[in-house]
């Protein structure tokens, strides 16, 4: 087995115990969302209330969509509590990656074996990475199952586009994650770097569509390249995927130059 | 033929943190097969030393090479033939000894051919390497990190104070198995506190103080370097300062002296006794210990 291959291997060993009920807890919520969803012929009446809504918060809901059996089941892919699982799991697998390994002391077992700094960063990533496919699976899953349950006149195919989109927002939280991790020299100050990153993004995107000044900071968001709702309407956008990706490249061009040269 | 190269090779290897030297200008070379000791108090700069010497901090100045690779190159693969106990060892807590000793001989990437024979040594057991690690005493942990230093028969190993938390009878068979291990073509780098177990196992001694290298040499050398203390009972009442002349005389007791003698002139110090009343007179190498004090002081 390669380098790379065993450090997979101890990446997985070390991260399953958290990740398997997390797995289970977000098929869940998205099989649950299912089940709230209004069907079709629910969902005229809501159209009323459209045009009582302040169209901020209509913005913040994800627009028309929102109201209909499509955006409810979208908003479950933009609600908080998954977004929080995905942010513990990157946050998680991100800092124990470099500075958790170094503020424990372990660091000084796996470096000084023949294994490149490049590896140990690349391990890490990939079981972050392999991680967030799978939680993004579950919650696909989630969605797969409730529809096939409850014939509501869906299908789950268009929330595959929003799937792959939400695993390409957390591989970039990882990625970003990870540069903060081989900033850093413990696992304690990494995780608050990239919780308080993760939220403040988060909060920013809020404010920037709710308040029409703040707008033109959207872009500055990972979060604005994200959108659920208009994801299950016209797929994945290429500006946005080619966004994110291009956070993860530079992320982990950094990390690597930077590992490369620091002390352990 | 082609000259062996030195298993450790530093020329003016130097690192400085901020505004502090750490270590300065170490120049050493430790051949293929030596047991080579490395002494100094805190602080002097040992665990800098062997971080730098497995590649794991940067050097500010100067260059190391290990079994004749470039530590700071960009090829790993020297590494395979190197083990390491870190002075501060940090495990897995929830990893099993066998799983932790599993994964460190996969990423070294040769086989653990020599960890029955550690495990056997170090009286640990299959129910012991069963638990995991966070059920280990302190002493248990130091024997998983010798296992897992010495379990693929490197060509050179580093180990950083290595009997920490062994007990009497487990560090004697380690300083066996030390012993041994030149035989097998192992060289060892022992960094240590315990100056008596430096003495007992070591070739050759390297101090260190305040980041310089203050000494070098083998431990005998570095005894017979050190003056003799040399006690001198007397059987009538004798004026003490009769002696004075080979070295500062400390009164025991009546008629009992104790008095520092340089090696050349114990010589001399036995012909000027024979002319004395002397009842009894005992001549004693140095220790370890002395020349430590005597370095440090």
């Amino acid at each position: 087995m390669t380098a790379l291959g065993v450090l997979l291997r101890y990446g997985w060993r070390r991260h399953r115990i958290p990740l398997l009920p997390m797995i289970g807890v977000i098929l869940a919520f998205e099989f649950v969302m299912t089940r709230m969803a209004p069907a079709p012929e629910d969902v005229n009446w809501m159209t009323a209330l459209l045009s009582a809504v302040p169209s901020n918060l209509l913005q913040i809901a994800g627009g028309d969509i929102a109201f209909s059996t499509r955006g409810v089941l979208a908003i479950g892919y933009g609600h908080p509590f998954p977004l929080i699982l995905l942010s513990l799991w990157a946050v998680r697998v991100a800092s124990g990656t470099i500075a958790g390994e170094i503020g424990r002391g372990t660091m000084d077992l796996l470096a000084v074996r023949p294994v490149s700094r490049w590896h140990l960063l690349a391990g890490g990533y990939l079981v972050l990475v392999a991680g967030v496919v799978a939680l993004v699976a579950a919650a696909w899953t989630g969605t797969a199952l409730g529809l096939a349950t409850r014939p509501i006149g869906e299908s789950a195919r268009p929330f595959a586009a929003v799937a792959l989109m939400l695993a390409l927002l957390f591989a970039a939280w990882g990625a970003i994650g990870t540069m903060v991790s081989v900033l850093r020299r413990d696992a304690g100050s990494a995780i608050a770097w990239t919780s308080g990153l993760i939220a403040t993004s988060f909060v920013l995107d809020y404010l920037a569509r709710m308040w029409t000044p703040m707008a033109p900071l959207r872009p500055f968001s990972l979060f604005a390249y994200y959108r659920p709702q208009a994801l299950v309407i016209s797929g994945i956008s290429p500006p946005d995927a080619i966004a994110l990706a291009a956070v993860v490249v530079v992320s982990l061009v950094v990390a690597a130059a930077v590992l490369r040269r620091r002390d352990l | 033929m082609a000259a062996v190269p030195a298993a450790i090779d530093t020329h003016d290897l130097s690192k400085r943190y901020g505004r502090l030297d750490a270590l300065i200008d170490l120049s050493i070379q430790i051949d293929e097969g030596e047991i080579f000791g490395f002494l100094g108090p805190n602080g002097a700069g040992k665990t800098t030393t062997i971080r730098l010497l497995l590649g794991l901090l940067t050097p500010s100045r100067g260059r190391a090479l290990v079994l004749g690779h470039e530590v700071a190159g960009p090829d790993a693969s020297w590494r395979r033939e190197v083990g390491y106990l870190p002075g501060e060892l940090a495990l897995w807590p929830t990893f099993s000894g066998q799983e932790t000793v599993e994964l460190l001989a996969r990423l070294t990437g040769r086989p653990a051919l020599w960890r029955a024979e550690l495990v056997d040594c170090l009286k640990l057991s299959a129910a012991d390497l069963k638990r995991p690690v966070a059920a280990y005493s302190d002493g248990m942990k130091q024997k998983l990190g010798i296992v897992q230093a010495l379990q693929c028969a490197p060509r050179l190993v580093l180990l950083d104070e290595p009997t920490k938390g062994l007990d009497p009878l487990i560090q004697d068979a380690f300083y066996d198995l030390v012993r041994k291990l030149p035989g097998r073509g192992t060289t060892i780098f022992f960094s240590s506190h315990v100056l008596p177990e430096v003495e007992r196992v070591c070739d050759r001694v390297g101090m260190l103080r305040r980041g310089r290298l203050v000494n070098l040499g083998s431990v005998r050398e570095l005894r017979q370097s050190l003056p003799r203390r040399v006690t001198m009972v007397f059987a009538d009442d004798v004026d003490p300062s009769i002696v004075n002349a080979f070295g500062d005389v400390r009164i025991l007791g009546p008629r009992r002296v104790e008095l520092h003698v340089a090696a050349g002139q114990v010589r001399a110090l036995v012909a000027r006794a024979a002319s004395l009343p002397l009842e009894d007179l005992l001549i004693e190498a140095p220790s370890l210990e002395d020349a430590f004090r005597e370095l440090y002081r």
